[in-house]
């Protein structure tokens, strides 16, 4: 039998794969040359970029829980400039899709850095975060309002022809209509979940865990509210979702599929077991020749809800 | 590829009250890892604890070293404490260990005029990673401050017997040699070092001991480098999760993965830091 086709199609990008290294658990590539070939992977998306460089939040940064960690390390960047001086041409030498990762503090921003990032030779596609709960600023009120979301969708489309994602905030009541209102303002791709807002505390110094207090939980202890958003996501939208939160293997990767995820990100996998993207991929790739499925894109909400 | 290797136990004992040791052979880490990296090791494969553990190498038996049948193994000295280390005591001979190394920036050993001294200040477990640089020096002094809660967290002190070291202890509840913290017993001692020699410092601990330590060494002779502790998410730079505030001004926030653990002490903000 002939080798299952793996392709998928987000915008006006073929992915040769359905898995993609989720942005601020890959670094900037690099760090991972030592565990895997990166041109294996579907796309890789970078660490969140902002116009000026960000400092970040005070330590303690990471602090894990049961099936998971809650991070608040602030969106930590070196800013525009150094990274396409610094970072970008790492990736130039990588045979797969480069998807940028960016944020602004306020719509123009937002919209200048689109208008930038899409003046850069090298890169395929870009995500909009509209859902750090890591930044206090408007960034938090773009990701949980519909109207705001699509006004601010609509003028980043107008910035660039580059493919365009929008990663949504899993910390709203409706990620249906946040989906259709991304969709509405000319997103070519919706990505979903970011981390859930999360708090720990420690019972003998009474203090939190976290020095920002509040930080954004990841990992298998998320995956089953992360799943039931993108089942819902998917209802909503005609375009593709690109489904996270708790993959740490294929079966995961699959049920993510299965409800309707065009692709798939892995994020905190890629800390613990650097190597858990590619092995997503032969997973994928096995169960689809055991399955007899041709192509994974015919496996894209295969999900039967009916008893 | 690289940095990802599986070692296999070759015991795992508890050698005092809360404290074992866990010898595994893993010949690439052996031979690669120098004084003052470390390596994150996955303590269980169910997924429980769900973040691997640092942990800096006690002994290594690199590939080229004269005793044959412990050629390829290294140890790990642990303190059992929580929940990683509990599933860590609990590792069978034979069974296989996943491991990420060697990591992280080490020590830089001093040059070898003779004349040299070289003090390490260990405070509790923080001991345990000076040892690897005490036995790679080839020259110099050595003078050896342990520091504990009690005379059971005193570790390591008959291996720097072996290297002919002048050691130091103090305890903090006085069951053994000095009562009070390692920082006070060195500030005791420091009048020792003149500013004629040439004295390197080396220290690890927690970040309450290097604090204290960064302001005893203000206006002294020492040339410093502290060896630094943090949560870690990954360990090799990709997550930012371990990141300690410096006084670089461009780079304030620094991995101590990454372009730590190893740190001029003087180069941190302790003022930022939770200790």
């Amino acid at each position: 039998m002939q080798a299952p086709d793996l392709s998928v199609r987000i915008g006006r990008l073929t992915l040769k794969n359905p898995v993609i290294v989720a942005s601020g658990t890959f670094g900037f590539g690099q760090e991972f040359e030592d565990f895997l070939d990166p041109s294996r992977l579907g796309a890789i998306i970078t660490k969140g970029i902002s116009l000026n460089p960000m400092a970040g939040n005070p330590p303690p940064r990471i602090f894990e829980t049961e099936g998971g960690i809650i991070n608040s390390i602030g969106l930590q960047n070196p800013g525009l400039q150094d990274f396409v001086k610094d970072k970008l041409p790492y990736y130039r030498k990588v045979k797969s899709h480069l998807v940028v990762n960016f944020f602004g503090n306020t719509s123009e921003e937002y919209v200048l850095l689109a208008g930038r990032l899409d003046e850069i030779p090298g890169i395929s596609a870009l995500e909009m975060n509209i859902s750090c709960p890591n930044i206090k600023r408007e960034g938090i009120i773009f990701g949980s309002n519909p109207r705001m979301a699509y006004r601010l969708v609509r003028r980043v489309r107008k910035a660039t022809g580059l493919t365009l994602l929008v990663k949504l905030s899993p910390n709203v009541t409706d990620i249906a209509s946040m989906a259709k209102a991304v969709e509405e303002g000319g997103a070519d791709g919706v990505s979903l979940v970011n981390t859930f807002r999360a708090m720990a505390v420690n019972i003998h110094s009474k203090k939190p865990e976290l020095g920002n207090i509040v930080g954004g939980l990841s990992g298998p202890a998320i995956k089953p509210i992360a799943l039931r958003m993108v089942w819902e996501a998917s209802q909503a939208v005609k375009i593709p979702v690109i489904g996270m939160g708790g993959i740490m293997k294929a079966e995961d990767a699959i049920e993510f599929i299965l409800v309707g995820a065009s692709a798939v990100q892995i994020g905190s996998a890629n800390l613990v077991n650097p190597t858990t993207a590619v092995e997503v991929i032969d997973g994928i790739e096995k169960y689809l020749g055991n399955h007899r499925i041709g192509r994974v894109a015919q496996l894209v909400g295969l999900f039967r809800p009916g008893l | 590829m690289g940095l990802l290797s599986t070692g296999i136990v070759i015991r795992n004992q508890e050698i005092r009250p809360d404290y074992s040791l866990l010898e595994i052979h893993c010949p690439p880490i052996a031979t690669g890892i120098k004084p003052g990296q470390f390596i994150m090791l996955k303590v269980s494969n169910d997924g429980h604890p769900f973040l691997r553990r640092p942990f800096s190498v006690y002994k290594r038996y690199p590939d080229d070293h004269p005793r044959r049948t412990k050629k390829g193994r290294l140890s790990i000295l642990y303190k059992i404490v929580g929940k990683g280390t509990r599933k860590m005591a609990a590792l069978e001979k034979g069974q296989g260990v996943e491991m990420v190394g060697p990591l992280g920036n080490g020590f830089t050993l001093p040059p070898d005029p003779p004349s040299t001294n070289i003090v390490l200040v260990g405070g509790g477990l923080g001991i345990v990673s000076l040892y690897p640089l005490a036995e790679a020096l080839s020259a110099g002094r050595l003078f050896v401050f342990i520091g504990g809660k009690t005379r059971n967290d005193i570790l390591c002190s008959a291996d720097f017997e072996r290297l002919n070291s002048n050691i130091f202890i103090s305890t903090e509840d006085g069951s053994l040699g000095f009562k009070g913290r390692v920082v006070d017993l060195f500030s005791f001692h420091k009048k020792r070092f003149k500013k004629s020699q040439v004295n390197y410092l080396y220290a690890c601990g927690p970040m309450g001991m290097l604090k204290d330590l960064a302001r005893t060494l203000r206006s002294e002779p020492f040339v410093n480098q502290g060896s630094l502790e943090s949560r870690m998410g990954c360990g090799f730079g990709a997550c930012w999760g371990c990141a300690v505030k410096t006084k670089d001004p461009k780079t304030p926030y620094q991995r101590v993965c990454k372009e730590g653990p190893v740190f001029g002490l003087e180069d941190i903000d302790w003022e930022q830091c939770q200790v």
